[in-house]
């Protein structure tokens, strides 16, 4: 993507006044997106964005600059707004770049370039169609195509130069259903770090299928209960708390700000002794996974959890020379125009012994919930909520009436130390994780698991 | 470098007889700093620049960006967009609206703040988080403290007539705090934004900051019980964002507004008057015209409780028989223009907050709701968002409490609205005084 010399002058530039380190992102990204909304092809989108960010790091500073202009002066000048915040103690080194072999790769089979607009429009008309076929409930269907390149180059005075290729695909449908004055929406949207292989494995229909079926059940929903009581999270649900709950407070920048509740408690046992859980950047063309991360260190699987004890953190670069330990591989950015922090890749609850019915089977009374609306934590105190987009009532060990509006709350290690059966049927949810103003895609999975106690907001008795 | 003007005249020159074309070209300089420990922990600078082409032909919308481009480069996007078109589906109502004329607004951009030097801003860095961590011993650290600013340039122009321009610039102060006592750690936040850092108050911010923590220390979880509910201006600000969306002209012709045939309505309590004013200078998202050409405006959504109309663009007017509200709104050269707000507020009332805090006595003060994009359903208005407060005891505040959820409807919350407050905060481009209500059940153990 650029010259080496001209890549080797733009690092020496940026270590003139010294710090330990320089780096530089360069970026391409190309891809298409198609909006079926109404029934309409509303918008069908092209688009090609570039740049580069130059980063100087010094102890757990750093400074950054970016542009997407990719010409020689603007690289330099670019440097020389990075290397600005380093006090001045002489020029730095920079190492001859070598290539790093990545230690697994996630390539397409298909490109997306191989298949025309007319194509991919014609897969947003499949989902709408058979969404609205579902049931005579469904009013409105908006399904989303997306496709994206990203072709990145990164070197850093360390002599590391890595080129990497990701691919993406995304198909997402949201369904409105109403009936009688009573509104609820569903939602599914498979993601993958692939070509259009992806779109072959996750046929459009049974997207659609499993949105509109959400709506539908929604429109049987009762209030949710409120108080304490047993909670059984379908498959993958368990990975999106988990993700939110627990993998936030373990990145190593929250961590090293003393906003996280895990601080200095690695080797404690902070969940349930029947819990593992991972980090892992290797999964094959998993949505969250890569080769390099956005700092060039190759992708890894990470111990976070073994038998409920904590393992580790999720470092980035500047966190891992800061405690002296080798970066696990969570450095990503969402582009060029933002510096790394540590964030998630693929994290998972792995498979336990139990069997989801006696999960189910064996609470007397509860809510199953079967998709999660997203959340929110404070990894600081623990503190989270989510909102549940598909749920039911657990009672005398059966599922039973769908139940709307229902809110989970609780603490992230008490909450953890309550998970008191794992099942084997593990499945993973793609999503976009948003920090500090960047969104970047990660999977979150688990299989069923049951929490034996945690605080289920609700309108209903 | 070539200007933007360049850029988008190039693009224009490219349009074929018959069909419509419009380029929106916008550039930006921002930078942003960190303050940690006495230290900047980052510095970011940036510049960015690119262009957004739309093509309408035989009713038919394509679409396309190129970031940083050349004239060769925008004439491309105009054939990219071209080939979209073709695949799309046609519809009538989609048009490039007529050029019409437009008044620049004073006071959205400063030489003083375009030139700040880099050094002033570091400065200002380090002495918010200097000042958020010296001012209570139970607050020694922060959890993030930063100062930014930005300097904003878009042009545009279409086959249409429309040929617009306008800059501005901005700065924030983002302050949030970390509050230690007895084991127990609470979090406080607080937020400034304007056209120039000389109408901000860096210290106003961090003591906030400082405040709304420490004085969560030692929260408790309440019992469940139905009390009056008092909003602060950030935690009522919160609730806005799921109002907006139901009160887009998009929402409304999709089916997926609670709003939709409501017009004329009582929909909330008549103290209760909801305004976008993309023309309210103070406003960051201040802007002469909208990001499709069209002159801003005030535009009162809910006036005492009854319902006025919806927020539009081209489009939407169009399809719907009305007059775009001048609310086209992208998120950068990289997406077309749907249905945003601009400055979103709640009129502010002429209670002091004082006066709300002695009305609703026995309840709680809402600090901070979360969970709200989530928890909230934008189209039935259900609600259940987790909360921390303070109870309010003899017209003061009280013990804090924590891990409670409110649940209820955005219509039955609108209705229940018995007073507000004289104190308008923007929290970005949304802005509320703070808001009592009749009474509301808090969930907690």
């Amino acid at each position: 993507m650029l010259d080496r010399d001209l890549v080797q002058e733009v690092l020496r530039a940026a270590r003139a006044r010294g710090g330990a380190f320089s780096e530089l992102f360069v970026e391409d990204r190309s891809g298409v997106s198609v909006r079926l909304d109404d029934g309409r092809i509303e918008e069908v989108t092209t688009g090609t964005d570039r740049g580069a960010g130059v980063r100087v790091g010094h102890g757990t500073s750093f400074g950054y600059a970016y542009s997407n202009r990719l010409d020689r002066d603007s690289l330099l000048e670019a440097a020389a707004a990075a290397a600005a915040s380093v006090r001045e103690e002489g020029p730095g080194d920079v190492v001859d770049l070598r290539e790093l072999e990545p230690p697994v790769v996630h390539a397409a089979v298909r490109d997306a370039a191989s298949a025309t607009s007319a194509e991919k429009v014609a897969w947003v008309r499949e989902a709408d169609e058979t969404a609205r076929a579902f049931a005579p409930e469904v009013r409105q269907v908006t399904a989303l195509y997306g496709d994206s390149v990203q072709r990145v180059l990164i070197a850093a005075s360390d002599g590391r130069w890595v080129e990497e290729v990701r691919p993406r695909v995304r198909l997402i449908v949201n369904v409105v259903a109403a009936r009688d004055g009573t509104i609820q929406t569903g939602f599914h949207g498979p993601a993958g770090l692939a070509g259009l292989e992806f779109v072959d494995a996750n046929p459009p229909a049974e997207t659609a299928i499993v949105a509109a079926k959400r709506a539908v059940t929604m429109l049987d929903a009762r209030p949710a209960p409120a108080g304490e009581m047993a909670v059984v999270l379908a498959p993958g649900m368990g990975g999106v708390l988990f993700h939110e709950a627990v993998g936030h407070p373990l990145e190593a920048d929250i961590v090293d700000k003393e906003a996280s509740v895990y601080r200095g408690r690695v080797g404690e046992r902070l969940a349930s002794e029947i819990l593992n859980g991972v980090d892992d950047a290797t999964v094959p063309n998993a949505w969250g996974s890569f080769s390099f991360d956005d700092e060039g260190a190759p992708a890894q699987r990470t111990e976070l959890f073994e038998a409920g004890v904590l393992q580790g953190l999720l470092y980035d670069r500047l966190r891992a020379e800061k405690e002296g330990v080798a970066s696990s591989g969570n450095g990503r950015r969402q582009s060029y125009a933002h510096p790394p922090i540590p964030r998630m890749t693929n994290t998972y609850i792995l498979n336990g012994t139990a069997t989801p019915e006696e999960l189910v089977s064996s609470t007397p009374k509860g809510v199953f919930v079967t998709a999660l609306a997203g959340g929110q934590t404070n990894p600081a105190t623990g503190d989270f909520v989510f909102g549940c987009a598909e749920a039911y009532l657990i009672e005398d060990g059966a599922t039973t009436a769908p139940v709307r509006g229902a809110n989970l709350i609780g603490r992230a290690i008490e909450v953890m130390s309550h998970v008191d059966g794992i099942a084997q049927d593990f499945d993973i949810w793609p999503g976009v994780c948003g920090k500090d103003g960047q969104s970047v895609p990660v999977g979150s999975g688990s299989p069923t698991l049951r929490i034996s106690k945690i605080t289920v907001g609700g309108t209903g008795d | 470098m070539i200007d933007l003007r360049e850029i988008v005249d190039g693009a224009l020159a490219a349009a074929r007889d018959g069909e419509s074309v419009e380029a929106y070209a916008e550039e930006s300089r921002r930078t942003e700093i960190d303050a940690r420990k006495g230290e900047v922990e980052g510095l970011t600078s940036a510049e960015s620049r690119g262009l957004g082409v739309r093509v309408i032909a035989e009713g038919r919308l394509g679409f396309a960006y190129v970031a940083d481009p050349s004239i060769e480069e925008a004439r491309e996007a105009v054939a990219r967009a071209r080939e979209n078109a073709a695949v799309a589906t046609e519809d009538e109502f989609n048009a490039l609206p007529d050029a019409q004329p437009w008044e620049p607004i004073d006071g959205l951009f400063f030489d003083e703040q375009a030139s700040m030097p880099p050094e002033d801003k570091v400065a200002l860095a380090l002495g918010l988080e200097r000042v958020a961590v010296s001012t209570d011993p139970r607050v020694t650290r922060v959890e993030s403290c930063s100062f930014g600013d930005a300097i904003g340039r878009v042009a545009m122009g279409s086959t249409a007539g429309v040929d617009a321009e306008f800059r501005r610039t901005g700065c924030w102060c983002v302050v949030g705090t970390l509050a230690e006592q007895d084991g127990d750690t609470q979090t406080g936040f607080s937020f400034q934004v304007a056209h120039r850092v000389s109408d901000l108050d860096p210290d106003a911010v961090a003591r906030e900051a400082v405040e709304r923590a420490a004085r969560m220390l030692g929260a408790v979880k309440p019992p469940t019980k139905r009390v009056p509910i008092l909003f602060d201006a950030f935690a009522a600000s919160s609730f806005l964002g799921v109002l907006a969306g139901g009160l887009s002209a998009e929402a409304v012709q999709k089916g997926r507004s609670l709003f939709a045939d409501l017009v004329g309505d009582q929909v909330g309590a008549e103290v209760f008057t909801l305004v976008d004013d993309g023309r309210l200078r103070e406003g960051p998202a201040a802007a002469p015209f909208d990001d499709e050409g069209v002159p801003t405006g005030r535009t009162e959504l809910i006036t005492g409780g009854v319902l006025n109309g919806f927020l539009h663009n081209t489009y939407t007017a169009r399809r719907g028989g009305a007059t775009s509200t001048g609310n086209a709104s992208r998120a950068g050269y990289r997406s077309t223009p749907g249905v945003g707000t601009s400055n979103f507020y709640v009129e502010p009332g002429t209670e002091p907050f004082e006066r709300l805090l002695e009305a609703a006595e026995g309840g709680v003060l809402i600090q901070d709701v979360s969970g709200v994009h989530s928890g909230a359903n934008p189209i039935s208005g259900e609600f259940s968002v987790g909360a921390t407060g303070l109870r309010i005891d003899g017209g003061s505040l009280g013990e804090p409490v924590r891990e409670m959820t409110i649940a209820s409807t955005i219509p039955e919350m609108m209705r229940s609205i018995r007073a507000v407050g004289s104190d308008l905060r923007f929290l970005s481009s949304v802005g509320s005084p703070s808001i009592l209500i009749g009474e509301m059940t808090i969930a907690g153990v």
